[in-house]
């Protein structure tokens, strides 16, 4: 009736590979968008590291040619300062050797003071740059010459006076050192110069370099967060998508679940109230909420349970208790289960309902609860109850005429009445063995109606397993010998608890059935074999046998093999059916089995009594 | 002398049939009352050998019919064969209320004289279960 399968929200009407082959793109889609994701993070920071690394490099360099090209300005400077101190310390000189005046030195020693600290300035910063330093060592003894020229000529005006000092001007060597100093500065600025534009357009180019580098992973920032815009915004819409799809689906769940005519309830593993549907709140008058959380129970007879719980107890060979485990015992071991209950409305009234429990599996295959789905019996009790009266008033009815007409009939047929003609004496045969079957017909019907609809209670007490046997076949000895077939009887001896007078009736219908369909001088095995808590008996003919598809339906009503038998063999087509109805009302099971041609065995199997009511019978 | 039988029952056809079944087959002397209260007038009128009472009657019916014949003295001694449906009625109880035995019904109207004899312990042989046999005390 019901898959073992939870109502989880389904999406309309996929089946199941459906919606596993949808489960299994999404997740693939789901994956590649994820390897997409990292495989554009990781080129995104690789390349932000490359491009870190290259503008930390260039700025760097950037940095350091800034500090050459300060180098180089100062160098310059301080080579142009050296070469106007020179000048100055010469102007000084050829002031003072012209007029002898002493003030005229000032500026010649304070250049000299002045050239001491540039020349150690300048060896202090060419300190790192050994090309530089060893020219600017070239320099330096060219200028400690031409200071030497100069203080030879201070000296020669201090002793020799003007004449020596002009003797010691119009020698050219301090023009010649000049010369060589000037062409020296000029060719160290000029090379420092040439230096320094390398150096700036070196500079240029590398900025140029981390400007582009900086523009291209702006651009890439930009384009990385724009593609993570648009994944975030697709993964965004098709989880709304899914998210409508699910809502749908639970919205329709819902719906059929609140439109079932059926009520719908569904518990954890412990029996607690998880889910209930609209017409479970309307047939038993609570609300949703006031049966959440609570136990089943509230909805059940105890005392049904607990029978229930004794009678599973006995069928499944464990113990069940007559709580919540009896009625959902058979659907945890997997056993598809529906039976006839009662539910007790909030009032306290009661209902008949046809129960369907169904084990739920939890995600892992475990236990995750329960699912009861229950039909309302109430009407199909009613009209069944209607039938059976109606059934049971119309056969009354019948009953009564009938007795009078197989009486008055009988005694016709029978010759009390006096001799008939012989035409009249062969009708009235012929009305009389069919009142007779009408009214085993009227019997039977009545029989069946009362034993299903319960007004026959069975009387049952302990009888003896051979005693059954031995009652069944005296009941039908005389039918047999008429028919010239034999009866072979074998017992055990073990005590069941029965109606003896119904089991008899169950026995003699299959004896019977044996009887009518075994050849003349045909052999019929009555046997009943003792076994562990239940006894089985059998009945063997030697007839035509039972075709396998009929196996089951010969226990129906009206159900016969061929459709003459009713005819021929006289039997109304309920024997069966009642024997079954017996057997059942015992707790016991009886079927048919046949190989075509080859006769017919029944067998009934009854539960035996409990050994502390076999003492009684013993007793 | 043959047996006297009183018939009670409701169902005149029954009761017709029960006699002519009684009187033709088994050769005893049938008389018929249509209802308890008058069964039971002819019953201490009558003083018949022996009584078949149907169970299921209007107004009074086979249970009370029993125990008011149990309970007069010139009918507590005479046995009563209740006629009853099949399984309409415990054997045991009608017997502890006083009855001798119980026939099903619808019966066999060639078997009816016999069954009778059967219960209340009369002798009876074949032929004498014929249309001019009579059972014999």
């Amino acid at each position: 009736m019901v898959d073992a399968e939870l109502p989880r929200p389904c999406d309309g009407n996929h089946t199941p590979s459906d919606q596993h082959r949808r489960k299994l793109i999404i997740i693939l889609m789901a994956g590649k968008i994820r390897v997409w994701i990292i495989a554009a993070s990781v080129v995104g920071l690789a390349t932000l590291a490359a491009v870190s690394w290259l503008s930390f490099r260039n700025t760097e360099e950037l940095i350091a040619a800034n500090q050459r090209l300060a180098q180089a300005h100062k160098l310059i400077e301080d080579l142009t300062d050296l070469h106007l101190l020179l000048d100055d310390a010469e102007s000084s000189c050829r002031g003072y050797a012209l007029s002898g005046k002493i003030d005229y030195l000032k500026p010649y020693e304070a250049a000299l003071a002045q050239l001491d600290v540039t020349a150690q300035v300048l060896r202090h910063d060419l300190a790192a740059d050994s090309y530089r330093l060893s020219q600017f060592q070239e320099l330096e003894p060219l200028v400690q010459a031409r200071l030497g020229v100069m203080k030879d000529l201070v000296q020669a005006r201090q002793t020799g006076g003007f004449d020596a000092a002009v003797q010691t001007l119009q020698s050219d060597r301090g023009k010649r050192l000049t010369d060589e100093i000037r062409q020296k500065i000029s060719a160290m600025q000029t090379e420092e110069r040439n230096d320094l534009l390398d150096r700036e357009r070196e500079s240029r180019e590398r900025a140029r370099t981390t400007i582009l580098a900086v523009g291209l992973t702006c651009l890439l920032g930009i384009a990385l967060l724009l593609a993570a815009s648009i994944v975030i915004y697709r993964l965004n819409r098709r989880s709304e998508k899914d998210h409508v799809a699910l809502q749908n689906a639970e919205r329709i769940q819902r719906t059929i679940l609140n439109s079932a005519a059926y009520s719908m309830i569904s518990t954890d593993a412990v029996g607690l109230i998880q889910l209930v549907n609209a017409a479970a709140e309307k047939w038993l008058q609570y609300t949703g909420a006031e049966l959440l959380g609570k136990n089943i129970m509230i909805l059940h007879d105890a005392r049904e349970l607990h029978s229930r719980g004794e009678q599973l107890t006995r069928a499944m060979g464990m113990l069940v208790t007559g709580d919540y485990q009896a009625l959902v015992t058979k659907a945890r071991y997997g056993v598809a289960d529906e039976f006839e209950c009662t539910y007790v409305r909030k009032d306290g009234t009661r209902f008949p309902v046809l129960l369907a429990v169904t084990a739920l599996g939890g995600r892992d295959n475990d236990l995750a609860g329960y699912l009861m789905i229950a039909a309302d019996l109430s009407e199909r009790h009613a009209v069944r109850k209607m039938k059976d009266e109606f059934v049971s008033v119309v056969s009354h009815e019948l009953r009564t005429p009938l007795t009078s007409i197989k009486g008055a009939l009988g005694l016709l047929a029978g010759g009390a009445t006096g001799v008939l003609p012989p035409k009249a004496g062969e009708m009235a045969n012929i009305a009389h063995s069919n009142a007779e079957r009408l009214s085993r017909l009227v019997e039977d019907i009545l029989d069946l109606q009362r034993i299903e609809s319960g007004r026959i209670t069975m009387d049952k007490r302990l009888c003896d397993v051979a005693d059954l046997i031995k009652e069944s076949a005296e009941s039908v000895r005389l039918l047999a010998e008429q028919e010239g077939v034999t009866i072979v009887s074998s017992s055990c001896q073990a005590p069941v608890k029965a109606d003896r007078e119904r089991m008899v009736q169950a026995f003699v219908n299959l004896l019977g059935n044996a009887v009518k369909f075994s050849p003349r001088g045909g052999r019929i095995e009555f046997g009943a074999e003792c076994r562990a808590g239940s006894v089985l008996f059998r009945v063997k003919d030697e007839g035509r046998g039972i075709p396998p598809e009929k196996l089951e339906t010969i226990f129906e009503r009206f159900v016969q093999v061929d459709a003459s038998d009713a005819r021929e063999k006289g039997g109304t087509g309920l024997g069966l059916a009642i024997c079954r109805s017996i057997v059942e009302q015992h707790g016991g099971r009886v079927w048919a089995e046949s190989e075509g041609g080859r006769g017919s065995t029944f067998y009934v199997q009854l539960p035996l009594a409990e050994p502390s009511m076999a003492t009684e019978l013993n007793a | 002398m043959p047996k006297t039988v009183l018939v009670i029952d409701d169902d005149r056809d029954i009761r017709e049939v029960a006699k002519a079944s009684l009187e033709l087959v088994g050769g005893f002397m049938v008389i018929v009352a249509g209802s308890g209260t008058h069964g039971v007038a002819v019953a201490q009128e009558a003083k018949p050998d022996a009584i078949i009472l149907d169970l299921m009657m209007p107004d009074m019916d086979g249970r009370q019919t029993l125990s008011q014949l149990r309970l007069l003295p010139e009918t507590k001694s005479i046995p009563v064969i209740m006629l009853t449906a099949k399984v309409q009625a415990n054997k045991q109880e009608l017997v502890s209320e006083g009855a001798a035995g119980l026939l099903v019904k619808p019966f066999d109207p060639m078997q009816l004289p016999n069954q009778v004899c059967v219960i209340l312990g009369w002798s009876v042989s074949r032929e004498d279960v014929g249309r001019n046999g009579s059972a014999k005390g």
